[in-house]
Parts: structure tokens; sequence; C-alpha cells
């Protein structure tokens, strides 16, 4: 019979764990304002690993639902789109913190009944 | 920019498939992004620009991700409904009108071989024909923006088929279904192409009946046809059913056991052929009305106490 290691069956679930993350994660960073490339980097390099296809649709997608606002910037030779948390964006960011706590609290209760 | 790199290739194939007004500015911001992507990656330029492309993967499901559009054909919200009604329609309503096509096919004077070839004609291009249409309205509809517009009606535990119902009797429904349309061709067909007795053609029943009693006999046979799909849809036999095939099962025996009471439901033509060294005992039509009230009598109560079980 065929089985999945149990290295690719977390893998699978960490997968899962993280999708819902990176919203909350760009939420979180784009106070300051950036570009598509610069924010998958600096979300690699905190430990938030998306990939590019799943990233640049999703930028869009906040900002058409009003969380995010972009301006071209052509200060530069290659003219890059930024993207910046609007104040409803800032609110679902709290909102989403909240249940992020709440999770993180709730986790750490159980196993720590479960030890 | 050179208009035929990969990049730009690539960016056309994605953007295509986007709504016009979001064409522009998804087409520079993925310029843009492949390019940063690109230059981080850094060795040989056309290497990396393979690689990064490789990276962002098909551009159809990228475009789908864009566009917030489901990469499946029918989506979830759609799924339950699709399969429901496939099942229904290739296990019901496509059997009927196989059975139809070859009963025409019958009366219209094939031969067995013919029969069978109009039945496994039907069936298939019947058959493709309700999946493909089906599936088109359903893909259309759930592109629609049907998705966000369609509440399907709650699932609710009730909605399970029974297990005991689970139709073990689902074929003999099938073939009382199809032996009252057998039925009612039979009628129709000895009146249209009446048989050849000793080379003369004559109608079997009393040409007479068509101007009376025949039309509530059809009538009977096809509601109870009716009746008997809709038992196979509802997956049991439920009171109101039962009620509604006693109405057609009267309307088909009443009639039928009075012209046989009333001995007019021979053609006398074909008596006189049929019966040229003996004669129809009086007694037969007698006990053919009682037979024919006593069966139908009979298969209305099986179905009121399979109403009564369920």
């Amino acid at each position: 019979m065929y089985r999945v290691s149990s290295d690719e069956l977390i893998q699978g679930q960490a997968q899962e764990l993280r999708r819902g993350t990176v919203v909350l994660a760009c939420l979180a960073l784009l106070e300051t304002p950036q570009y598509g490339y610069a924010l998958l980097e600096t979300l690699d390099r905190a430990g938030v690993t998306v990939d590019g296809n799943t990233l640049y649709p999703l930028l869009r997608r906040l900002e058409k639902q009003g969380l995010l606002i972009s301006e071209w910037n052509t200060d530069e030779t290659r003219p890059r789109k930024f993207y910046r948390i609007s104040p409803e964006g800032a609110e679902v960011r709290e909102g989403l913190l909240r249940e992020w706590r709440d999770l993180v609290a709730a986790i750490a209760r159980l196993t720590e009944e479960t030890p | 920019m050179s208009t035929d790199t990969l990049t730009e290739r690539y960016v056309r194939e994605v953007v295509k498939r986007l709504p016009a007004d979001q064409r522009d500015d998804v087409a520079d911001e993925l310029r843009a992004t492949i390019a940063d992507t690109v230059d981080a990656h850094g060795g040989d330029p056309a290497a990396a620009e393979h690689a990064v492309l490789t990276d962002m993967g098909d551009p159809i499901r990228l475009a789908a991700r864009y566009a917030d559009r489901p990469v499946a054909l029918i989506g979830p919200v759609f799924y339950p409904a699709y399969i429901r009604l496939l099942k229904l329609l290739l296990s019901m309503v496509l059997p009927v009108v196989t059975v139809l096509m070859m009963t025409l096919e019958f009366f219209d004077g094939g031969d067995i071989g013919q029969v069978i070839g109009a039945g496994v004609g039907a069936a298939l291009s019947v058959g493709a024909q309700m999946i493909a249409w089906l599936t088109v309205v359903f893909a259309l509809v759930d592109r629609a923006g049907g998705r966000d517009a369609y509440k399907p009606t709650e699932w609710t535990p009730d909605d399970l088929p029974e297990l005991r119902a689970t139709d073990d009797n689902r074929t003999t429904v099938i073939a009382a279904a199809v032996w009252n349309l057998v039925l009612a061709g039979l009628i129709v067909w000895q009146h249209t192409a009446p048989t050849r007795l000793g080379g003369l053609r004559v109608e079997v029943m009393h040409p007479d009946l068509w101007s009376g009693m025949v039309w509530p006999m059809l009538a009977g046979l096809v509601g109870m046809a009716i009746v008997e799909v809709l038992r196979i849809a509802a997956r049991r036999w439920t009171y109101g059913l039962a009620t509604a095939y006693s109405a057609a099962g009267l309307v088909f025996a009443l009639p039928l056991a009075w012209v046989l009471y009333r001995r007019e439901f021979f053609n006398p033509e074909f008596l006189a052929l049929f019966n040229e060294e003996f004669t129809v005992m009086d007694e037969f039509y007698t006990v053919a009305a009682i037979g024919v009230l006593a069966v139908v009598v009979a298969e209305i109560l099986r179905r009121f106490m399979a109403a009564h079980r369920s």
C-alpha cells in the first residue's frame, strides 16, 4: 500500500495552516508602501513563504476589496505598482490579529492539557 | 522593450483571459514583477527568465487567480446539483426515451435488428446530448456569476435516501412503466397498422372504440407510466402517488372492463377471420372483464401497501 511519509504530511498540513496567514502578513507589512516583488522578499525573509503566482493576484484582490490602496511609482526606470494598507484594511488587520491571538492561545491551552 | 520575448508572450497569454479594463494594468505590473524576479535570480538572463516563468506556472491558472475564477469546469457550489440532475437524466429520462424510440421503430415496421439499432443509437446520441448540454449550461451559470447569486436549497438529513427503499424494486417499477407504454403502443399500432390475417388487413379492436372508450384507456396507461416514473424519483410509494396510480388505473380498467363485458372489444371482422372454426364463448367476456378489474385493483392495493410500509 502506498503511504505518504510523515514529512510530506506535515508539509501538506503546514501549507494549509499558512494559507490564511498570508493575508494577515501582507496587511501587517504594508503599513509602508511596497511593490510586489519586494513584498515577496520581505515575507520570505520573515519566514512566510508564498509563491509569486499566489501573492500577486492576492494583492489585487485585497485592493479590489478596499483593504489596500495602490499607486504607480514612475520615478525609477522601471515603473512599479506600490501597495499600502487602507483605513479599512487596518480595521480588518486588527480583527484578524485578535483571531490569530485567540487561536494561538487556544492551541497553547490544548497542548498543555495533553502533554 | 522587445515585443517577442518569453515574458511578453507569457504576459499576453495571461491578460488576454482577463476583463479588458484590467489588462493593461495587470500587464504592466506583471512585466515589472517578472523583471524584478529575473534580476534577483542572477546568472544568464535568458535562463533566468525561463526559470522565473516556469515558477509562475501555467498562464491559464494565473489568469484564473487574477480574475478570481474557478479552475474547474463546474465549481463546488454547483457540483451537487449538477451530479444529481445528471444521474436523474441518465437513469430515468434516457431509458424512457430509448424505449420510446425503439417502440416507434417497431411500429414503423422495423425488424428486430432495426429496433435494437434504434435503441442503441438513441441511447448513445441522446445520452451524449444530455451530458453535453447539462455540462455546458452548468459551466456557463457557474461563470456568469451564478455562484454568488445561487443559494442551493439547504440540504437536510431528510433528503437522505432510505436504506430499505434504495430501490431494490427499481427494475420492477421501470418494467411496469415500460409495460404500460408498450400496451398503449400496441393499441395504437393495431389501429394504424392493422394485422394481416389471411392476406386481409384488419384491426383487432373494434374500430368504433376510437370514437369513444379507447381514449380513456390510453390516457390511463400513459398516466400509470408517468406515476411509475415519479415513483422512481420519489424512491418509494407515497399515499399521493398510490392515489394518482389508482386514478390512472381505474381510468384504464373501467372502460376496458365495460367494453369487454358488452362484447364491444373485438373487431367483428377480426373475430370472423379468427374464429373460422370455433367461436369465442360468451363466458370469456365476463371472465376477461372481471380479470382486468381484479388485476388492476390488486396492483392498486399493492402500491397502497408499499406506501403504508415506507
